[in-house]
């Protein structure tokens, strides 16, 4: 026990502070207002269904509120509640796969015949021409990530499933392919043929779009 | 690409490269692959090679792996430019399903 009053001041306001911490952490129907939103934004535009999407924001919080006491601070509850809403993605696209074919051959199966000669090289006026994108810059607009957006949204379901697992949730090629069941020779098909497409798609509307103001 | 002015050795050093590198859309599909796996050695150093004749297959590697940068990043701007809300109704049976 201090006698001096600073130090209680200071330790009565700690106390506050985590009690504040813990009212937030333990008071789950706060983070349906707060967080609720934006996971479903994330879960709609991976799911594209909005009753998938609602089904899953409400498992990720149920997962939530069972593993809190695991949730050490360090991140914000946000983006550990992302992480949940990533898994329960990834095992909604589990249960999915085993009961329907990942494999979509068709789409692009013309593999952009137009931006080819027929020799097999790039039609002068159709070559990717240079981005110049600074970087850094170009992250930070709204615009973009619009166009990023809708430029995904153009992208077959299927192929976009797998596109936004391996590239945003990071999930290694052999993982994919276990998890949806289908072939890896397949899956390299459908990934060279999401990013031919989305890089057309990014080209024509944002890098190349006299329109955008870069 | 072969419209530029060239000399005669210059010309037949493309051509030779043409014959032993890929043709454009199978380069593509191997940058595309090179992105899951290390490709075999020869395979890479004939990209590189193609790359000295075609400026768009070097430019294509660029932009993928730009793509693939700027989707890592999408999952937390795309809360910020969405502007889906989950309904009111949805809401209130999360909050109810937690309280059970």
């Amino acid at each position: 026990m201090s006698s001096q009053p600073g130090a209680t001041d200071a330790r009565v306001g700690k106390a506050a502070i985590e009690r504040e911490q813990t009212v937030t952490i333990n008071d789950p129907s706060r983070w349906v207002d707060e967080h609720g939103d934006i996971l479903y934004r994330y879960a709609l535009e991976r799911v594209r269904k909005p009753d998938v999407a609602q089904d899953l924001v409400q498992e990720t919080f149920l997962a939530g509120v069972r593993t809190q006491e695991r949730f050490r601070g360090g991140s914000t509850v946000r983006s550990w509640l992302c992480g949940i809403l990533k898994h329960k993605i990834c095992d909604y696209y589990r249960k999915l796969g085993r009961e329907t074919s990942f494999t979509d051959l068709e789409f692009l199966s013309d593999e952009c015949a137009e931006k080819f000669v027929p020799e097999g090289y790039w039609v002068h006026m159709n070559g990717p021409k240079e981005w110049k994108p600074e970087a850094d810059e170009v992250m930070h607009r709204d615009e973009f990530w619009k166009t990023m957006r809708d430029c995904l949204a153009k992208l077959p379901e299927r192929v976009a499933t797998v596109f936004m697992m391996r590239e945003m949730d990071e999930v290694e090629s052999k993982e994919i392919c276990a998890n949806l069941s289908i072939s890896e020779g397949n899956l390299w098909v459908m990934l060279h043929r999401a990013r031919m497409a989305l890089r057309e798609c990014l080209a024509l509307n944002w890098f190349e779009n006299p329109e955008v103001l870069h | 690409m072969f419209q530029e002015h060239r000399s005669w050795l210059q010309l037949q050093i493309v051509l030779l490269i043409c014959r032993f590198t890929p043709k454009c859309p199978e380069v593509t599909r191997i940058l595309s692959l090179g992105m899951e796996k290390e490709l075999p050695l020869i395979t890479r150093i004939k990209v590189r090679i193609h790359f000295l004749m075609c400026s768009f297959c070097e430019r294509y590697m660029k932009q993928l792996k730009y793509i693939r940068q700027v989707s890592r990043e999408f999952p937390e701007k795309i809360g910020e430019v969405s502007n889906a809300a989950l309904p009111p109704d949805a809401k209130e049976r999360i909050k109810s399903a937690l309280r059970s």
